[in-house]
């Protein structure tokens, strides 16, 4: 019997529907064609439904938002860019604190501790919370994005749905990660990167079930969306191409930088954030304000784009309407808004203004390529494209996220050996110059004890070849008398045997019951005659330790096996070889 | 039932997928009227903002203008037209790069459509890069048009054709003008214009035609008049040129041109000799003041005192004839001793060559002028007429 198939626990019904006369009743209920696991699918797809319409409402309030306090049309020199984003701050604020005071702080961490610590239970407020705030915030030019409230929001309906539901503890949890995908997926309009920032940030872990609900909300949440919205991508990417392979030094320079400038990013927010929460409670009101007061001075004297998600002024960068001195500017000036409204405690997201800040450092850096090596090819498209991908790699630290991330906005597969590369540098940068990455920075400052997915990934995942020794004594087979088998392991120290079945399979025998045979006068027996029809569990070098540990009170010993020949024992592993080893690499952390 | 039994009723998977269909289809309508009445909104304001755009461009605000447009394509993110007015206003700013961005990706969408052609013809038209300016005039003529197809197609024709005078490639600009004629309306204006057109590459037939066309509608049109004249003059009809000269002057005194060009003509028709129908003491009188006139410009030219320089030999012939000449008309005054059209042709070749000689020989006075340019209608006439006769005998043959 093979161990590494774990046999999952029995599937429970949804619900137990009671006795029910009434033969409509009998035959208009379906509940025992649904288990769990279908009724989930089927309800990832509502999720997504529901959470596509949210987020439809969502951007048509933050449009209304804007129009209604900056004008269809804000300019630089419009006393309304300084008015808007200080009152409707202070608004913001009065709100957060008396009536939402969870609508504050990151979407992606309050969803891993719906998944982590709560059951999966963010409440509904929250939600409402968030539209409202956000809405406000962002149409009134805070330098924040819809995305996460987007996610944020669609793991509070998700959680809301569920709870009305009969779901196990289980599927609760996974109730919040799920509206989530769907969440974002639809701000984004892009349900591939969606699925894998939740997959990569949020669960950290990949399982056919998980993904297939995940997936089927993320798509019926975009095809909603788009419904409503039209099909266009967020940005028009103008042709993108990749034409020179020495052309990808370019592209590292550029991770480089974007690499700093995400530490530089994430930094400002660790540093200013606690400290101006541990400011006295009524500088809490005016801090969202006089955030709002410093951005719209920024956009009154002439960077309005830094003002509000800034999508439009991303597109205007990939169509060369700005110098790269002009980029490199707003990229500075984002980097300044952004923290200024996030450390504020100011409702919304920071994908948007990551993807903003990545666009313009890369149309600037590529602005300046150009400048002392007029032969690169790339346009100033391509550079933004790959410096998206380069800060949300080194910021946010989703490099699998951000590859395809960039691939989805540009539907463009040319430019996918570039993003690779400077991603890679980005990423590698920021980890080396910033070990915690930003969303555990907020968690540990929120005072949350969240798995760190990072962490996670990196950590080393002992397995049984880790702790197994080699066989000392060799194996028995079934075939060998009772007698024989004794005489072989006469002189050794161990006292439990593994058998070799015929013709599969383990078993085992003890010292003591050899003798126990031959006193009997069963000497001339064979092993397999004496032995239990039970075979013990056999285990493979590459499987992961814990495995082991299922099985290891079984027997003794287990043994260890080739893969490609299940007779072939590699070695043998007991309950105290799989303890010690978890000691000593607790302590090599620890250490 | 009771509340129990209900609440255990709610949880069966079949009423909870019921309810949320139901749900489902009740969010799905009110989402759908509220983006709809949005959208609404967004779309006046969108067009509220693209007129707005227009007017400050019309007002020479073309950065203003930039921002409305701007404006009004973040509200209608596809619109083709407001894209099309944002790209025209950056290339009217002076920002090329960016509006030649903005029309490409138009251009990919709808190669065929007219206006975006005739747009990026402008803009190549604006960087003088020639041969893609005339390649997207060419796709704005033969484009689609959505509204005015036919008078739009013209304008841009036009429009090329003034392109390529502009670039002095006369040759090219006429085969337009000449692909151009072939489907002209009946539109004064337009005659006009291209009659103009035909005048600046030199080809005084086709443009004498449109300005007669011109005039066909529009009898007193002063310009066709005037063009007409100036036409005929250029084709060496003075008679004609100087019938629509003289109306010309007469419906716009003011007309220097026309009044300049008249003036010239009657010297060339006063000097005329072979003028049909003038007596012969006539023809007489106005051989001897060609001769006379031709022997003054002979005079005039002799290198200034002290210059290294002497008269060419050509020169020195022709003045060497014309003495001799002088000499045979002053024994045998009175009596027929040369033909007018002996002493003509050398009074034409003093003149022509005078004219030739220019750095040593005098100004040329109205009547050397007039001679110059009888010498070439002369010319002309004799080469037409040789022509003429060498197409008889080919037909003969």
């Amino acid at each position: 019997m093979s161990a590494s198939p774990v046999t999952p626990p029995a599937e429970v019904e949804v619900s137990a529907a009671p006795p029910n006369p009434q033969t409509w009743v009998s035959w208009f209920s379906l509940a025992t064609t649904f288990r769990e696991e279908r009724f989930f699918l089927l309800l990832a797809v509502f999720i997504g439904f529901f959470s596509g319409l949210a987020v439809v409402c969502f951007r048509l309030a933050i449009e209304w938002s804007k129009i209604a306090v900056l004008g269809p049309a804000p300019q630089a020199h419009d006393w309304r860019l300084l008015a808007a984003p200080s009152l409707i701050g202070l608004l913001v604020s009065v709100l957060v604190i008396h009536l939402f005071p969870r609508a504050r702080g990151s979407g992606v961490n309050q969803t891993k501790a719906a998944l982590y610590i709560y059951n999966g239970f963010i409440p509904f407020r929250t939600a409402i919370g968030k539209f409202l705030t956000s809405a406000l915030s962002i149409g009134a030019g805070h330098s924040l994005g819809p995305e996460d409230p987007s996610l944020q929001i669609g793991a509070s309906l998700a959680s809301a749905l569920g709870r009305r539901m009969d779901l196990s503890r289980e599927k609760l949890r996974l109730l919040a990660p799920v509206g989530a995908a769907a969440g974002l997926a639809a701000a984004f309009n892009a349900p591939i990167s969606a699925v894998l920032f939740v997959i990569e940030e949020v669960i950290g872990r990949w399982s056919a079930g998980v993904l297939g609900s995940v997936v089927l909300s993320a798509i019926s949440s975009v095809v909603v969306m788009r419904w409503f919205l039209g099909a266009e991508p967020l940005f028009r990417i103008p042709s993108v191409a990749f034409l020179r392979p020495t052309e990808l030094i370019a592209y590292i320079v550029l991770g480089l930088i974007g690499g700093f400038a995400a530490v530089i990013f994430a930094k400002a927010i660790g540093y200013f954030r606690p400290r101006l929460r541990a400011l006295p409670r009524w500088t809490q009101y005016l801090q969202p304000a006089l955030a709002g007061l410093i951005i719209g001075l920024i956009g009154f004297f002439g960077a309005p784009q830094v003002m509000g998600a800034g999508y439009e002024y991303m597109d205007q960068a990939m169509h060369d309407q700005f110098t790269w001195q002009m980029l490199g500017i707003l990229a500075g000036l984002k980097i300044v808004s952004t923290t200024l409204s996030f450390v504020s405690g100011t409702p919304g997201g920071m994908f948007a203004p990551t993807l903003f800040i990545g666009a313009m450092l890369g149309g600037a850096v590529g602005g300046v390529e150009r400048l002392f090596y007029p032969h690169l090819t790339a346009s100033t498209a391509t550079y933004a494209l790959v410096g998206m991908g380069v800060l949300f790699a080194a910021f946010l630290r989703a490099p699998m996220t951000s590859v395809f991330m960039v691939l989805e906005v540009s539907g463009n597969y040319s430019i996918i050996v570039p993003v690779i590369v400077a991603n890679t540098f980005a990423y590698v940068l920021s980890r080396s110059l910033q070990p915690t990455p930003i969303f555990d920075i907020l968690t540990r400052q929120d005072g949350l004890e969240l798995p760190s997915l990072e962490e996670q990934r990196e950590r080393t995942v002992l397995l049984v070849e880790d702790a197994m020794k080699p066989p000392v004594t060799p194996a028995l087979n079934a075939e060998d008398s009772v007698d024989q088998a004794m005489h072989r392991v006469q002189d050794s120290l161990d006292d439990v045997f593994l058998v070799r079945m015929s013709p599969s399979g383990w078993s085992a025998i003890s010292r003591e019951a050899l003798k126990k045979l031959v006193g009997e006068g069963k000497g001339e027996l064979t092993l397999g005659s004496t032995l239990p029809i039970r075979r013990l569990p056999h285990l493979h070098p590459d499987l992961p330790l814990e495995v082991a540990l299922r099985y290891v009170n079984q027997s003794a010993v287990l043994p260890v096996v080739h893969r490609a020949d299940s007779h072939n024992l590699v070695g043998v592993i007991s309950r105290d070889n799989v303890l010690h080893k978890y000691q000593v690499a607790g302590s090599e952390e620890a250490g | 039932m009771n509340l129990e039994r209900l609440t255990a009723l709610t949880k069966l998977p079949s009423v909870v997928i019921a309810s949320l269909l139901l749900l489902a289809v009740v969010a799905f309508a009110a989402v759908n009227r509220l983006v709809n009445r949005f959208s609404e909104q967004e779309l006046a304001l969108a067009r509220h903002l693209h007129e707005r755009g227009q007017q400050e461009q019309r007002l020479g605000h073309p950065a203003r203008a930039l921002e409305d447009f701007r404006a009004a394509l973040s509200y209608d993110r596809g619109n083709f037209q407001y894209r099309l007015s944002l790209a025209r206003a950056l290339r009217d700013s002076g920002r090329t790069d960016e509006s030649e961005t903005y029309l490409n990706s138009l251009w990919e969408e709808q190669p065929q459509d007219g206006a975006v052609n005739l747009a990026l013809a402008r803009l190549y038209a604006r960087e003088k890069s020639i041969d893609n300016a005339i390649r997207y005039y060419h796709n704005a003529i033969y484009g689609v048009w959505t509204s005015d197809a036919e008078s739009r197609r013209l304008s841009a024709h036009l429009e090329l054709t003034q392109f390529l005078l502009q670039q002095n490639a006369t040759q090219q600009a006429e085969a337009e003008l000449i692909t151009l004629a072939l489907h002209l309306p009946r539109d004064p204006s337009v005659l006009l214009q291209v009659a103009g057109d035909f005048m600046r590459t030199r080809d005084y037939e086709q443009a004498l035609f449109h300005y007669q066309e011109t005039l066909h509608l529009a009898h007193d049109d002063e310009a066709a008049l005037s063009g007409a004249g100036q036409a005929a003059f250029q084709l060496g009809r003075y008679r004609l040129a100087y019938d629509e000269l003289s109306a010309a002057v007469r419906h716009n005194p003011e007309d220097a041109d026309a009044k300049q060009a008249l003036q010239l003509d009657e010297f060339v028709l006063r000097s005329d000799p072979f003028e049909r129908g003038i007596s012969g003491a006539e023809r007489d009188r106005r051989v001897r003041t060609a001769f006379e006139a031709a022997g003054k410009r002979l005079d005039s030219c002799t290198p200034p005192e002290g210059s290294a320089a002497t008269s060419p030999a050509p020169l020195e012939s022709l003045r060497a004839q014309w003495r001799a000449m002088k000499a045979r008309l002053g024994r045998l005054r009175g009596r027929n001793a040369e033909s007018p059209e002996a002493i003509m042709d050398l009074v034409f070749q003093i003149e022509q060559q005078a004219t030739q000689s220019g750095q040593i020989c005098s100004a040329a006075s109205d009547i050397d002028r007039a001679l110059v340019l009888l010498a070439q209608s002369r010319g002309d006439e004799g080469m037409r007429d040789q022509n003429q006769g060498d197409a008889h005998a080919g037909a003969a043959q």
